[in-house]
């Protein structure tokens, strides 16, 4: 055993070495290559000057890095308890699961663009927008695999509670809290990077420090070596707080962490479709109520904060009604431009690659956790990359939403093409069927929930994508009206592209689970309760 | 002009001194008897000298001696400046006429208290090897702005008789990247910043300022609300009297005020250099002859006529009211 | 201690047209180990349910010492064990047997656990988690569970069902001795019919699906009972009644053809 294992650690270290570190070098001496060619385009930074640019500053990096890291944190902490305290609430009333969800995903699907401004007049100045923000980046990614793990359990557990007399939350308490806890890991891990994106997008609406503040210096200031060493920091700090979650879960969970981070399509039977209507009215109208309540409650002033009749006053009945509805439909439609090529890219990228690994499997070991970190990149710093290796023009936003949509859903899809049950994959190699086959008879189809699951968890993920783009880089589409439209005080027309763009997304999230559904009973009728 | 400037400085240096004795005379006791009381002052930006002289205020205790303890707010990309200035958080904003031209048509309802930027920052920036020096050679060039901006650029052709559709405008991010990279000829930015920073970074390049030709919009405009006019006069008049002495003091020594600036807020990760030159590029802007002979801020009715007119061809339509004089008119005892 | 139970017309439909049980009228003595024995799927485990209150019935009532199931719940008065032990993975053999006396809402005496235990033979295992047992060891804390908050009915769904014939064996050899000593109403579901001669004092025959009564066959043999009682005419003679009850029950409810 002892001689076994001493002689297979160097073997294995040098697996490692050439499996893993030989690609990474080469990409990285690739990278300090063009970037010696490409000096004077002010695009590429090379390795050794991000290396030099961040030695020379690691102090400003520092305290910039600091600063994010407690307003993330702060943001993590109670973007988690929300989700936690919401999840729980769903399953000791499961008549309100259906309104949380509804809602939950509302709100997921606000633009950060607008909800930032918004913040930064509700909470004044200090660090509070930038905690919101982070917050209301994670709580979504959290309470969905929550859910899912919550229920994630045998029915026998649950006889065994009420077999002592006891309720939903004993059951809660004793029961579902462990068995979802690996789900929780899954979607703290997540979790991590997006509340240190929260947190940066919050810095943009007026901080004094962190990495937000010093990334806009960095684009204006042509500052290039800056520019990428603060993508490769928050890069750094978001795969560390991906692989640290997992590790620590490992630690006391013996196990990994899923992966399928996106429920069953709710159960939507041929003769429910009244049902839907009935929970989508009602979701409306907690929308609406809450929206109002809000405003009431915070007290804010009209010139800025719109209710929901404002923003009916705006599109529909004021004089410029049509006016403001045009600058919205062609703002959406410049959007979808962008957005959709970009969306079906991504999607096809994850699940194309993810199929070729499964074909070439000795790419997989580097492939996966490479992904899985990547998954993690803030969007925040990839725009201003990708911005300034593809341009401004339609090709760079494309690619910027494709990337966004490629990573989870690459992930999501090799980990179903590897749940195709190992006895049928056995009967086709009886049959002396080819790994192409296999694929395609076998496999594909058992990635197919998970590839849905993905889809419809980058609706709103893809919207973030594009809008933020549109924002900072190409200042065109939804994104640039929203963030134009703040700046000239047009808050009607804000407050009616918030809600059109979180309707819209929340439909499109809906129409990928119709789709999704008239998949799955042809292939994977199991999946649907 | 340079008699004016020396005589401002000295009567600085004589009310400081006054200020001090008064202070020292009275010992801790009279701080505590003049009651700080709180006020928020919203900037444009982020950090940067390009609000140095609220920074020697603050600094300098030009604030702490009127009794006024103000909270600078920086701004951002994605915090606009009106909303704090309407809900009362924010006493007085740093707005530009156009915005507050926007905002008023909204139904904010602001009043502009003084200009810190008599001309318009916004240039037409080009490489020295394909320069644009003029309004006329934008014809048959690309410029790279954000479309936005599309009204600015219109204005500009308007007043100058171009013809606007023999430019190509190009959608661009707020960077010099496309210009230096060859994407575009020109950038439809501010003086002080992208031209700066293509300057430090080795890049010749040439600005053409439109303020020069004819652009009137005034810039880093100071705005209240018409209800803290009223009721918080007392506050306004002395936050606006030390901005006055706060940025005389910049004009004085602005590489001074750089190292304020970055002393203030060392991680705001500003470069010396691109601060120092970003600050002397500034001065021009917000110093004339007219603050000369009036005093930092001043405006006259010509210069908000250009004003109302260049607005118009922007689609604002505004009124001479939009400029209130008292404040001024108090700090600078005309 | 030990509860009489009465079932009174108890039937279940499920989902409006699925009839799993017809109406049943059934009395379990108080102290009696009676078993269902049933094809699979007849409905048998659906019946163990509604008397447990885990399930609602459609028609009729269950009383358990004159009380509605879910009175007895309350107070405790009831434990059941799974085919599946349903053992918390994440809980030691001693913390899943606490857990049952938490939700009993019972204190946890750490002698009467050890006791426990050393009674189903896990001696040593007491801080082992279930994945690292034996199917057969998993069973044994699980009915090691059941037994802990010391119930006057305790309820057996296949209790031995899910591990090999020499376990099983070895599991009905060792384990009903444990709850005969405190005279508890048993109702044991299970479809081995000499697991249930063997276990039981009675033998109610199901139907298959919607189960109804075939038979109801008393086991007048004497206990204790040990393994070689298998081996016995009279035990055989009980186990044929049973078997032959059992094909009676499918052979009027399936259609000639299907057999």
């Amino acid at each position: 055993m002892t001689t076994a294992a001493a002689f297979a650690t160097p073997r294995l270290l040098s697996g490692v070495l050439r499996g893993s570190l030989l690609g990474p070098l080469a990409a990285i001496l690739l990278w300090e290559l063009a970037a010696h060619a490409l000096t004077g385009a002010f695009v590429l930074a090379a390795p050794s000057a991000i290396l030099v640019y961040l030695s020379e500053n690691w102090a400003l990096m520092g305290r910039a890095l600091g600063v994010t890291l407690a307003n993330a944190g702060a943001g993590f902490l109670i973007g988690n308890l929300a989700a936690i305290v919401l999840a729980t609430i769903a399953i000791v009333l499961p008549r309100s699961d259906a309104l949380i969800r509804g809602l939950a995903l509302l709100v997921f699907c606000l633009p950060l663009v607008a909800t930032g401004p918004i913040l930064r007049v509700v909470f004044g100045p200090g660090p509070w927008p930038q905690i919101i923000l982070a917050a209301l980046a994670v709580y979504y990614t959290t309470l969905i695999p929550l859910l899912v793990g919550l229920r994630a359990l045998p029915s026998g557990w649950l006889d065994l509670v009420r077999s002592y007399g006891r309720g939903r939350l004993a059951a809660l308490v004793h029961v579902r809290a462990m068995a979802a806890l690996p789900y929780l890991i899954a979607g703290l891990q997540i979790a991590a990077p997006a509340a240190f994106l929260g947190a940066m997008v919050g810095e943009f609406t007026g901080a004094e420090r962190g990495m937000g503040v010093l990334t806009i210096r960095a684009m204006r200031g042509m500052n290039v070596e800056m520019t990428w060493a603060l993508a490769v920091v928050a890069t750094a700090v978001a795969v560390i707080g991906y692989l640290v979650i997992g590790w620590v879960a490992r630690w006391f969970l013996r196990d990994e962490p899923p992966i399928i981070l996106a429920p069953p399509p709710a159960p939507g039977r041929n003769g429910r479709w009244f049902a839907a209507l009935i929970n989508g009215v009602v979701i409306t109208c907690a929308a609406l109520l809450l929206w109002w309540a809000g405003l009431k409650l915070l007290n804010l002033n009209p010139f800025f904060a719109k209710g929901p009749w404002d923003v009916v006053t705006a599109l529909f009945t004021a004089p410029d009604a049509a006016e403001t509805r045009s600058t919205l439909a062609g703002a959406l439609g410049e959007t979808a431009v962008f957005l959709v090529p970009g969306y079906l890219a991504g999607l096809l990228a994850g699940a194309a690659l993810a199929m070729l690994i499964i074909l070439v499997p000795a790419v997989a070991g580097t492939a996966m956790p490479l992904a899985i970190a990547l998954r993690s990149v803030p969007i925040i710093t990839t725009a201003p990359l990708v911005v300034l290796i593809l341009g401004r023009g339609a090709l760079g936003t494309v690619v910027l939403v494709a990337i966004m949509v490629f990573f989870p859903t690459f992930v999501a899809c090799l980990h179903g093409l590897r749940q195709a049950p190992g006895r049928i994959i056995d009967v086709l190699n009886s049959y002396a069927a080819g790994p192409f086959e296999q694929l395609i008879r076998v496999r594909i189809p058992a990635m197919l929930p998970a590839f849905f699951a993905a889809a419809r968890m980058n609706v709103p993920a893809s919207v973030l994508a594009v809008t933020v783009v549109e924002w900072l880089a190409t200042g065109n589409g939804i994104g640039s009206v929203m963030a134009l439209s703040a700046s000239l005080s047009d808050y009607d027309m804000l407050w009616s592209a918030v809600a059109v763009v979180a309707i819209l997304s929340a439909l499109g999230y809906a129409g990928v689970g119709l789709l999704e559904r008239k998949v799955l009973r042809a292939y994977a009728p199991e999946q649907l309760l | 002009m340079n008699t004016r400037t020396g005589i401002t400085r000295r009567h600085l240096l004589a009310t400081g001194t006054a200020a001090f004795g008064a202070s020292a005379a009275l010992g801790l006791s009279s701080r505590r008897a003049l009651a700080q009381s709180k006020v928020s002052f919203q900037l444009s930006w982020l950090h940067s000298t390009q609000f140095a002289g609220s920074y020697i205020a603050l600094q300098e205790g030009f604030w702490r001696e009127a009794g006024l303890d103000v909270s600078l707010q920086p701004g951002g990309p994605n915090a606009p400046v009106e909303p704090p200035v309407v809900s009362g958080s924010a006493l007085i904003g740093i707005s530009a006429a156009d915005y507050t031209a926007a905002a008023v048509e909204e139904g904010a309802p602001f009043r502009i208290l003084g200009v810190a930027m008599q001309k318009n920052p916004f240039v037409i920036a080009s490489l020295a090897g394909n320069p644009v020096n003029v309004p006329g050679d934008l014809e048959g060039k690309r410029i790279g702005m954000a479309l936005a901006n599309t009204p600015v650029l219109q204005a500009l052709c308007t007043l100058n008789g171009v013809d606007i559709d023999a430019i190509e405008v190009v959608p661009t991010q707020y960077s010099p990247q496309p210009l230096v990279a060859g994407e575009v000829d020109c950038l439809l930015c501010w003086e002080t910043d992208l031209p700066v920073a293509m300057t430090i970074q080795g890049v010749d390049n040439v600005t053409m300022l439109m303020a020069d030709h004819d652009y009137a919009v005034h810039s880093q405009t100071y705005i209240a609300t018409e209800d803290s006019l009223a009721n918080r006069r007392a506050e306004i008049v002395a936050l606006m009297a030390g901005e006055v002495r706060g940025w005389e003091a910049y004009r004085a020594d602005t590489d001074a005020a750089t190292a304020l600036t970055l002393e203030m807020f060392p991680d705001a990760g500003l470069d010396l250099e691109t601060q120092k030159l970003q600050a002397a590029r500034q001065v021009p802007l917000m110093f004339s002859d007219l603050t000369d002979a009036n005093g930092f801020g001043w405006w006259t009715d010509e210069t908000v006529a250009a004003n109302i007119e260049t607005l118009a061809l922007l689609g604002r339509t505004v009124t001479p009211d939009l400029w209130d004089r008292s404040i001024l008119e108090e700090v600078h005892g005309a | 201690m030990s509860v009489p139970v009465v079932c009174a017309g108890l039937a279940k439909t499920f989902g409006g047209n699925v009839e799993a049980v017809r109406p049943t009228d059934l009395a379990f003595a108080a102290g009696q180990t009676t078993a269902l024995v049933g094809p699979s799927g007849c409905g048998k485990s659906t019946l163990l349910r509604m008397v447990a209150g885990l399930e609602e019935p459609s028609s009729g009532s269950v009383t358990i010492d004159g009380l509605p199931p879910t009175d007895i719940l309350r107070k405790a008065g009831l434990s059941i064990a799974f085919q599946d032990p349903s053992l918390l993975p994440w809980r030691s053999v001693r913390k899943n047997i606490e857990l049952a006396l938490d939700l009993a809402r019972r204190p946890k005496e750490a002698r009467k656990i050890e006791q426990l235990i050393h009674l189903v033979g896990l001696d040593g295992f007491a801080d082992t988690r279930p994945a690292e047992l034996s199917g057969g060891m998993r069973q044994r804390a699980a009915i090691a569970r059941a037994l802990a908050t010391e119930p006057a009915l305790l309820l057996l769904d296949e209790p031995f069902g899910a591990v090999d014939e020499l376990t099983r064996q070895q599991l009905a050899n060792d384990l009903p001795g444990i709850w005969e000593a405190s005279g508890t109403t048993t109702l044991l579901v299970t479809h081995s019919v000499s697991e249930a001669v063997m276990l039981s004092d009675r033998v109610v025959v199901l139907s298959p699906r919607p189960a109804r009564i075939v038979a109801d066959i008393a086991v007048n043999l004497p206990r204790p009972r040990q393994p070689d009682l298998a081996r016995r005419p009279e035990f055989a003679e009980i186990v044929d009644e049973v078997f032959a009850a059992l094909a009676e029950g499918i052979a009027e409810t399936l259609p000639k053809a299907a057999q």
